[in-house]
């Protein structure tokens, strides 16, 4: 929404004033560096030095720099990921703003897991509709490392339906996958050697848990944090519990509602633990919505629970919104997902939107 | 008189056994569902109707409605009876009756302030 015009940056930045004078909580603004998982120690940025008898991460993500030819943190300040807010955002929707009118606007997008599934192409969506308004005759080209994608059904059929052949998706079989990036030039070049230059490139890079998972020693070979479905404790490392974007927890998706209903499912367990009872049952929803334009919205919605040891999403329940919705169904889920926006925002910092 | 004031006995005798069954349910289901895992599953409302149910906009407020017309609508979207729904349905196939009754009773017991 940053991207397109829509919203300002301030306006998706939140504060810990809740958690402060509402719950009591001591907050303390310092990078958390270092863990030490036997004797239960977390070094702060400010030197500071915490002991824990429980400690709750959530790492997020980082990005795998070098992991795609000459993408690494420098190029990013030139063709940037914009997949964490802030600076990048602004970057990004700086070079949309730099574009003429018939210029290309290149993503590259990453094979799974990666935060998000579904952002990527709302992305593309909501950048079409800036350009629709303000540079018609512009293209965006997707170059996509995978040959599927989240709601790719109801994307494809919105963006048909509103911006006509504006955006094109290629996939993994068709040569889509990006292996090297002149981010000065902004060029890509993709796995068979076509070369595409951009006016604006938009480059999201594989990524893995935030270092600090690595530094506590919960990550595996694959660079996520596997996890105790039923509490999230890291599988890893005793006391240590993991939330968000950081963890294995497949199928549930990489996404903001995931984490705030992991993180109830943690805190649950984490009490239930001091307490030396059984933890509850768990139970997690999600809800994504993605925006084809400010009146057209489509989600994907799923219920999950562990069954054997293993996270399930509830056979019969979920699914995408209907691909037949009418209008009216589309511009209702565009209102929620506003709505949904504000109550994520007010129940995780009791943000009032 | 009488041929008037029957058809209301008939719903007063219909309303009372709902009535009861309703609070017979409510007994089963405070049986087999713990409060502080009813407590747990509500946390998954609150990321759209917002902390405890009580945000209300484009989303509506879910704190404070009363129990049976709660129930009553999430049986109606577990079983696709709710025109124009949007998610709603597919999340409400996610969870037993007898969680979606749970549900119902714990928002209808939040103050909505």
């Amino acid at each position: 929404m940053v991207l397109a015009g829509e919203r300002q940056l301030d306006s998706i930045g939140h504060n810990y004033e809740e958690l402060k004078q509402v719950f009591g909580v001591k907050v303390v603004h310092a990078l958390a560096e270092d863990i030490d998982p036997v004797a239960k120690r977390v070094n702060l940025s400010d030197g500071q030095v915490l002991q824990y008898d429980k400690l709750l991460l959530s790492p997020g993500i980082d990005m795998r720099w070098n992991a795609i030819e000459g993408y690494d943190e420098a190029a990013a300040e030139l063709a940037p990921h914009a997949w964490k807010a802030g600076p990048q955002t602004l970057i990004l929707r700086q070079q949309l703003e730099a574009m003429a009118d018939g210029d290309t606007f290149i993503m590259s997008v990453p094979g799974n897991p990666f935060r998000c599934p579904p952002g990527p192409y709302e992305r593309a969506s909501l950048v079409a509709h800036y350009l629709k308004q303000h540079k018609p005759r512009s293209k965006i080209l997707i170059l996509d490392g995978k040959d599927n994608f989240s709601k790719q059904g109801l994307f494809t059929a919105g963006w048909q339906a509103h911006y006509g052949d504006m955006i094109e998706w290629v996939s993994l079989s068709n040569d889509g996958r990006v292996v090297r990036v002149d981010a000065a030039n902004k060029e890509v070049e993709t796995e068979f050697g076509t070369r595409h230059k951009a006016a604006a490139l938009n480059v999201i890079p594989p990524q893995k848990a935030g270092f600090i998972a690595d530094r506590a020693g919960v990550t595996d070979e694959s660079g996520w944090v596997p996890v105790n479905p039923v509490t999230f404790e890291s599988t890893q490392q005793k006391d240590i519990y993991v939330v968000g974007d950081a963890t294995v927890a497949a199928p549930m998706p990489k996404s903001g509602f995931a984490a705030n209903a992991q993180g109830k499912v943690a805190a649950s367990a984490i009490v239930a633990a001091f307490a030396g009872i059984t933890p509850q049952e768990p139970i997690w929803a999600n809800t994504c919505y993605s925006l084809i334009n400010p009146d057209y919205g489509i989600s994907v919605a799923d219920v999950y629970r562990v069954r054997d040891n293993q996270i399930i999403a509830v056979e019969g329940a979920g699914g995408l919104s209907a691909a037949d919705a009418s209008d009216n169904i589309r511009r209702s889920e565009a209102a929620y997902a506003v709505g949904w926006y504000n109550a994520i925002s007010q129940d995780t910092w009791g943000t009032i939107l | 008189m009488n041929r008037r004031i029957l058809p209301y006995k008939h719903v007063l005798h219909k309303l009372l056994l709902a009535t009861f069954f309703a609070a017979a349910a409510t007994l089963v289901q405070a049986d087999e569902i713990p409060p502080a895992q009813v407590k747990l599953m509500a946390g998954t409302c609150a990321n759209c109707h917002g902390t405890d149910g009580k945000l209300a906009g484009a989303i509506p407020a879910i704190a404070g409605r009363p129990a049976t017309v709660l129930e009553a609508q999430l049986l109606a979207f577990k079983q696709g009876l709710q025109p124009n729904t949007t998610v709603m349905d597919r999340i409400a196939k996610g969870f037993t009756d007898a969680e979606l009754s749970a549900l119902a009773n714990h928002f209808a017991n939040i103050n909505k302030q």
